[in-house]
């Protein structure tokens, strides 16, 4: 390059630009800063693995089958499970779902579709708001609405705090996703005469329906690995045993609806509370089963998330025709 | 019928509306009478909120023909094309004056049922827009809507859908597979199949062809030749070699001035005539290239 006609360029700056020394210094700055990015996302992944491993190591060795198909035995006994977690938690993520899923979507679609109205507005901060939440406020808040008024604990209460800790994933992941539809497919539809509630049921939300899944599993996900909401709510039970309440139920000729009212309405346990009762007694045995329960939530969380990516790229795939 | 496309044909049908306009157009928008018209704009003003978009429209336009709207960016064009199947519905704050007919009806009017006059006048977009569903449910989304369910008689609606979208040939082994699969040009027609599938009367398409590649674009122009025998097609593109390839009338737009920005009427007429004869000045800049 001619240097003769950069005359704006101080002579000094033009020397940095095109001397070795300057070129050196950069690339050096340049591999510095790769490296401590590269370091620093490798910790962050680190902590991850570092979790899992310990947990997989320390849980799995008192993983065993009596864990998954029994209740928990007196101390002092050796053996038992707890099977009254794993269906506790079984039963408060389904109905959960029940109570937040679609109340969620019929929000986000409303939102979408409103952003700019008042009450579009009022529901995204909102829901902004009670995603801060702290769940155990949650929790009180079901405590004082619905466990005071019935008079004890059930699955239905603590259902309904992790229904309401989940219901701010949905309502943003799905708003998120109907927003990524094409406004045009939304036309297409309308264009044929369809009237509005059509369109949203076959065209906008089947669109975005990967989208949504993943928001519920996500919700799903996270709500079934909470413990504080669950303490003012699900309070926790040793006994309960689905299998137990339904033979004992037909025993006594109910009807169906009494045998799911049973169901619902006890306290039930769930993982993460078992785990935290048992991590804070002072006997190894409880202290271990703590740590398979650990290991049992981590695998149902870890799963639950990675089987939700894996469909949702399936899917996608499917539907570009590949 | 659309198996084997007669040039001469088409040639002689553009050419055939020359002798009408040359005694009537003195005045600037004298209508072109071929036949009864098929859609009339009378007086037609378009508000978004308190901005005028479009300004007394007067506009007729004949059954069985193609007429293409050009014009300037921001002019009015698209807006004009949808108020005739009222999709400026779905924009909030939106007001009209005067009338639009459709085959003698009003379809403005609180009368009119927006769900009918949809049926009666179908859109093809700018981008194709195919659901995320198959080939057979695109075509059969229309007629499902209306209350058809029984196999046989879908089958028959999507069969003759695609044939007359001249699409049949091409994706009969694959009608269960998603219509996201197929290249632009195939989407774009599967589209126009959708809208057939539920016998409109009109037509419109909103720049059908500029997302496409000029041979999906050609298959979209010579399909519109066919199409016309059966339908009112009412185009709006900014391509003005297309509108002169393809269309029997062309009306111009242009904004009425850069303050108030309304959309008005400034030329209409067969296409021949607008394209080698224009009576207005601002049409014949605007043709020949000198702004817009």
């Amino acid at each position: 390059m001619s240097s003769g006609t950069n005359v704006w360029l101080g002579t000094s700056t033009k020397q940095l630009i095109q001397s070795r020394t300057g070129y050196r210094r950069r690339k050096f700055t340049n591999r510095i800063m790769l490296t401590v990015t590269a370091l620093f996302t490798l910790a962050a992944l680190a902590i991850l693995f570092w979790i899992i491993i310990y947990v997989v190591i320390k849980g799995l060795q008192y993983l065993n089958l009596d864990f998954f198909i029994h209740l928990p035995r007196p101390l002092g006994m050796p053996g038992g499970g707890v099977l009254n977690a794993i269906e506790g938690t079984i039963i408060l993520t389904i109905l959960a779902s029940l109570f937040a899923v679609i109340p969620g979507i019929l929000a986000a679609y409303y939102v979408a579709y409103n952003p700019n109205t008042p009450l579009g507005i009022a529901v995204r901060f909102g829901t902004d708001v009670l995603s801060g939440v702290p769940s155990i406020i949650i929790g009180l808040f079901c405590y004082a609405l619905i466990v005071k008024y019935q008079g004890h604990y059930s699955a239905l209460a603590g259902s309904i705090a992790l229904a309401i800790i989940m219901l701010p994933t949905i309502i943003r992941t799905t708003e998120e996703m109907i927003k990524l539809v094409p406004h045009s497919l939304r036309e297409g539809s309308l264009a044929l005469g369809s009237p509005e509630w059509k369109t949203a049921v076959s065209v906008s939300l089947p669109a975005a329906s990967q989208g949504i899944i993943t928001g519920i599993l996500l919700g799903i996900a996270r709500a079934s690995g909470e413990t504080a909401p669950l303490l003012f709510t699900a309070l926790g039970n040793d006994n309960y045993e689905v299998g137990k309440i339904i033979k004992a139920g037909l025993a006594n000729h109910k009807g169906i609806f009494a045998i799911l009212g049973s169901i619902v309405t006890q306290p039930v346990d769930s993982l993460p509370l078992t785990l935290w009762k048992y991590a804070q007694q002072p006997y190894p045995e409880r202290i271990n089963q703590s740590w398979a329960a650990a290991l049992v939530l981590l695998i149902f969380v870890l799963s639950l998330n990675i089987f939700t990516r894996i469909w949702v790229q399936v899917r996608a795939n499917r539907m570009q025709g590949k | 019928m659309f198996t084997n496309m007669e040039t001469p044909m088409t040639d002689e049908k553009q050419r055939a509306p020359l002798t009408i306009p040359i005694k009537i157009a003195q005045k600037t928008i004298e209508p072109p009478h071929v036949g009864e018209n098929k859609i009339e704009f009378r007086d037609y003003s378009f508000y978004y909120g308190k901005f005028k978009a479009l300004g007394n429209i007067s506009l007729q336009i004949p059954p069985n023909q193609i007429t293409a709207i050009i014009g300037p960016s921001g002019c009015g064009k698209s807006t004009l094309l949808r108020s005739i199947n009222r999709m400026n519905d779905l924009v909030p704050n939106v007001r009209t004056e005067g009338q639009i007919i459709l085959s003698g009806e009003d379809i403005i009017g609180p009368s009119a049922d927006v769900v009918d006059v949809r049926r009666r006048v179908g859109m093809v977009f700018q981008r194709p827009n195919p659901f995320p569903k198959s080939i057979y449910d695109n075509v059969a989304y229309g007629p499902r809507l209306y209350g058809i369910s029984h196999r046989q008689g879908l089958d028959e609606i999507v069969y003759n859908a695609l044939r007359q979208a001249a699409l049949w040939d091409e994706v009969k082994d694959k009608l269960r597979q998603s219509a996201m699969a197929l290249s632009g040009g195939q989407q774009q027609r599967l589209c126009i199949a959708r809208a057939l599938a539920v016998e409109p009367e009109v037509i419109l398409m909103d720049e059908p062809a500029s997302a496409l590649d000029p041979v999906a674009t050609l298959k979209i122009e010579e399909l519109m030749q066919t199409l016309k025998e059966s339908y009112t097609i009412i185009i709006v593109t900014h391509n003005m070699q297309q509108a002169a390839r393809v269309s029997d009338f062309t009306a111009f737009m242009m904004i009425d001035s850069p303050q108030t920005r309304t959309g008005v009427m400034v030329e209409y007429g067969p296409t021949t005539q607008i394209f080698t004869n224009p009576k207005n000045k601002q049409t014949e800049d605007y043709i020949t290239g000198r702004f817009g």
